[in-house]
């Protein structure tokens, strides 16, 4: 009991941390934040209400005329990659778990160190009609030669560009949520003679939805802002992601307004994922 | 009971060659899957002449290989190893003593510093750097290593806060308690206690760090260029052009230090440390 004593009689550990010296810790990174962040965030909300010089809805309507399909289309491929990206997480990090494979478990991590740039261009060299995936079918007969399949770019390209590179996030995620749930429950359904995925749908899963929840929701948003591989795995004509919309508008066009009206709709489809996180990790703050 | 023992018994002894061939499988679709795009880049890189429909090149060399020690990409590797040096020291000289402070503190406005502090990750990037650089255009910094820096420094922040708040709090607080009871001050405590037991993780968050800025591409496209390149950029640049030999050769070397980090600090990386690079 006597220890107990001792540290009622410390100084507050949890005291505030006011002063000057405080102040010199915190401010930078807040200041660094609302310079690099928060300002031109703001900014693009004011500035897609502004049309030559005035207040307007004008980008809004253009928007809505010439880019609703790409605000279609940007929500599905994010919502396919990451059906994709999740079933892969879950199986396979269940699997993993299970089987305690620390060699497939490292092969998986490798894309998490590969960034999205590297990760379009390899699966161009891999997928595209002329790649290398074609050339080895082609050998055994199962591709023509003369005209190979051209499917890579697009939506299909890009879908499996993305879930390849956030496969091994979604891994690293998943498994650590997997990895502290109680080995003996699976020891215990193992008995029983459940099936491997028996013991991930009935034991894993249930046991860590709201971790699962947080991964689904920073892949989900990683899959609506990226920019390099939908742009290296997209198609000169049709639906385009809305960052490529972004970029052109501002590149080529020079066009803030409806550039920043886009952007302002990618922050709304972003904004449910955002709340849902950030609730998700204060709470855990406690 | 016992019929039932026997049964799953000879189950198992039954199923076994299926189970070993059905493993074998699995790693021969992962190889194929992971290694797979991997191989495309290792051999473009090596190919000088490759014509379709041939699977391997048809002549072999290293000659895009040495262009990649001179001239532009040269340039390009020094401008990024010197943007992420400087962004890892000003991240690190940012991020450790606010977050020991997060770690250990009650901070005024906590809640709202967290929201600041986490709410970055959860929006789009590209249109918000896109309105940063008007603003660097006003101060004259953008197409410089200036802007770059900065926004590698704002980036790499918002992660590398975390992980070092979660290095801190793994930090047992009896230690620092312990210091206090013999009257050390609060300064004291951080640089004899805490810091010196945060040593480890701080090295593998800075590495982080450095990987994330020597990675980072939609910053440096939208504040950079067309003045500053980094590799990501340049390479960006020539697969679009398709030169595939050149974006092949400059994939690898950014993969290479990423793929060095992993081997070295493969116990070490957590899910939490890892989670900036779901963005690059």
């Amino acid at each position: 009991m006597n220890h107990i004593k001792i540290m009622e009689k410390l100084p507050d550990r949890r005291k505030a941390c006011y002063g000057l010296l405080g102040a010199v810790i915190i401010l930078p990174a807040v200041i660094l934040v609302l310079v690099i962040y928060v300002y031109p965030f703001l900014q693009s909300f004011i500035s897609s209400f502004q049309s030559h010089g005035s207040f307007s809805f004008e980008n809004y309507k253009y928007v809505s005329e010439v880019y609703a399909y790409d605000v279609f289309y940007t929500i599905v491929i994010s919502a396919i990659s990451l059906l994709c990206v999740m079933l892969i997480g879950i199986f396979i990090g269940g699997y993993l778990i299970i089987s305690e494979n620390k060699v497939l478990e490292f092969l998986f991590k490798i894309p998490l160190f590969i960034p999205f740039v590297v990760v379009g261009h390899a699966i161009r060299t891999f997928l595209a009609p002329k790649g290398i995936l074609n050339s080895l079918l082609g050998q055994i007969g199962l591709v023509n030669m003369e005209s190979p399949p051209d499917f890579i770019y697009g939506f299909t390209g890009t879908v499996i560009a993305l879930t390849w590179k956030q496969m091994a996030f979604a891994l690293l995620l998943i498994m650590g949520a997997f990895e502290s749930v109680d080995k003996s429950y699976l020891e215990a359904a193992r008995n029983f003679g459940a099936s491997g995925f028996k013991q991930i749908k009935d034991i894993l899963l249930p046991l860590s939805w709201g971790s699962i929840g947080v991964s689904a929701v920073l892949i989900y948003t990683s899959f609506l802002q990226n920019f390099s591989v939908v742009m290296m795995m997209g198609k000169g004509d049709g639906p385009q992601h809305l960052m490529i919309d972004i970029y052109h508008r501002i590149n080529y066009l020079n066009d803030y307004g409806v550039a920043n009206a886009l952007g302002v709709i990618s922050y709304i489809l972003a904004m449910g994922a955002a709340i849902i996180y950030l609730r998700k990790v204060l709470k855990n703050d406690g | 009971m016992a019929e039932y023992a026997i049964g799953r018994k000879q189950k198992l002894m039954m199923s076994r060659p299926f189970k070993v061939t059905l493993k074998l499988m699995a790693y021969v679709l992962t190889c194929f899957v992971i290694f797979g795009p991997l191989s495309g880049l290792v051999i473009w890189s090596f190919a000088e002449k490759w014509h379709w429909p041939a699977i391997f090149p048809q002549s072999w060399g290293i000659s895009y290989w040495l262009k990649a020690f001179k001239g532009d990409m040269m340039n390009s590797f020094v401008n990024g190893i010197e943007i992420a040096v400087i962004t890892t020291i000003i991240v690190v000289a940012i991020s450790v003593p606010l977050a020991y402070v997060m770690a250990r503190y009650r901070i005024p406005i906590k809640p709202v510093i967290m929201v600041l502090f986490l709410l970055p990750q959860a929006f789009p990037s590209l249109p918000i750097f896109a309105n940063l650089s008007v603003v660097f255009y006003r101060w004259n910094i953008a197409g410089q290593k200036t802007g770059v820096i900065l926004v590698h420094i704002g980036a790499a922040f918002i992660y590398s806060i975390w992980t070092m708040v979660s290095v801190f709090q793994s930090i047992p607080k009896v230690l620092e308690d312990a210091a206090y009871s013999m009257g050390a001050s609060n300064i004291r405590t951080f640089f004899d206690v805490a810091l010196p037991l945060a040593v480890p993780g701080i090295i593998a968050s800075s590495l982080l760090v450095f990987l994330y800025s020597l990675d980072e591409f939609t910053g440096t496209l939208m504040i950079g260029s067309p003045f500053v390149k980094t590799l990501p950029v340049q390479m960006y640049t020539s697969s679009m052009g398709y030169e595939m030999q050149i974006a092949s050769v400059t994939s690898l070397i950014i993969t290479i230090p990423g793929i060095l980090l992993l081997l070295c600090f493969e116990r070490f990386m957590k899910a939490e440390y890892l989670s900036s690079f779901g963005r690059i």
